[in-house]
């Protein structure tokens, strides 16, 4: 399943999920919908979920806000591994993808 | 009634008139949030010219440019009453300076108000946490999330002025500001 628009991708490879481009949605009700799938996959039971943030170029406070509560919901899940994949390439990555680690500090945060 | 400033009270003194000044007119708020987004890129694409030199800091000064700008403009268009938003950018001293004006109603001026409050005794990175969390389980708009990763995740130096005007609105000021790579070939 993809949901799109001219500016981003979001998709799922059976455990991986993969964004691309620039969020910049208005706010939680404009997330729900990638909120909704992406929560879907954490529930499927799989051992290890990946968020695949590689072509992440930008994205806004409400999409880190995206973010931060998928990684609570996987949190809340004792038995799975999150894995979040990021790059120093998008200046924002460095900047807030490590207070997804504090949130929960077993999330496999790999910064290449 | 005196303008109430909160945060770093000289940064809202600093002129802006050298640097580049833009409108955003009123309108659907659909169309002002794609406008939000057009006019962060632009003053990114301009205001981060001066470190095309190296594609390090270029890409690292584009972004926090577009960053801090597409917050503070998205704020803007979300929370103001009917009229005009007003622009100004720049950069002065090693720091990239953005300043946006715009009416807000009292309900919206109370909220943010007390959220400065709490920034002046709290850690923005403590706050930037307890907000994701309190968010995570109710999704409340108009939470300050931009501003708490301005100034957990950017180091950015802020101020914001409240002023009430005939229309019993209020006229809120946001002046930021973050630093810029060191090398440039201004």
């Amino acid at each position: 399943m993809e949901i799109s628009d001219e500016n981003f991708r979001v998709w799922a490879e059976k455990n991986e999920v993969f964004f691309d481009g620039v969020f910049r949605l208005a706010g939680p009700d404009a997330y729900a919908p990638i909120y909704s799938l992406i929560s879907g996959l954490l529930h499927e039971g799989h051992k290890q979920v990946t968020f695949n943030l590689t072509g992440l170029e930008f994205l806004n406070s409400s999409g880190i806000n995206l973010l931060a509560k998928l990684t609570i919901e996987a949190r809340k899940m004792g038995d799975l591994l999150l894995v979040v994949k990021g790059t120093n390439q998008h200046p924002w990555q460095a900047k807030s993808l490590p207070n997804l680690k504090k949130l929960h500090p077993l999330l496999d945060l790999r910064l290449a | 009634m005196a303008p109430q400033i909160f945060g770093i009270e000289s940064l809202a003194d600093i002129s802006l008139d050298s640097g580049a000044r833009l409108t955003l007119s009123d309108g659907p708020l659909q169309l002002g949030w794609k406008h939000s987004g057009m006019t962060s890129d632009f003053i990114a694409e301009i205001m981060a010219l001066p470190y095309s030199r190296s594609r390090k800091d270029y890409l690292q000064a584009h972004h926090d440019i577009g960053y801090l700008s597409n917050e503070l403009i998205e704020n803007a268009v979300k929370f103001r009453q009917p009229g005009e938003i007003l622009i100004e950018a720049g950069i002065i001293d090693g720091s990239f300076l953005l300043r946006v004006k715009n009416a807000i109603d009292s309900a919206t001026s109370f909220r943010l108000q007390q959220l400065l409050h709490r920034l002046q005794s709290n850690e923005p990175g403590i706050l930037l946490l307890e907000q994701i969390e309190t968010n995570a389980i109710s999704s409340t708009s108009g939470s300050g999330l931009g501003l708490l990763t301005l100034l957990s995740d950017y180091d950015a130096r802020m101020a914001w002025t409240f002023e009430e005007n005939e229309d019993q609105h209020i006229i809120l000021t946001t002046t930021a500001a973050v630093a810029m790579p060191p090398s440039s070939n201004r």
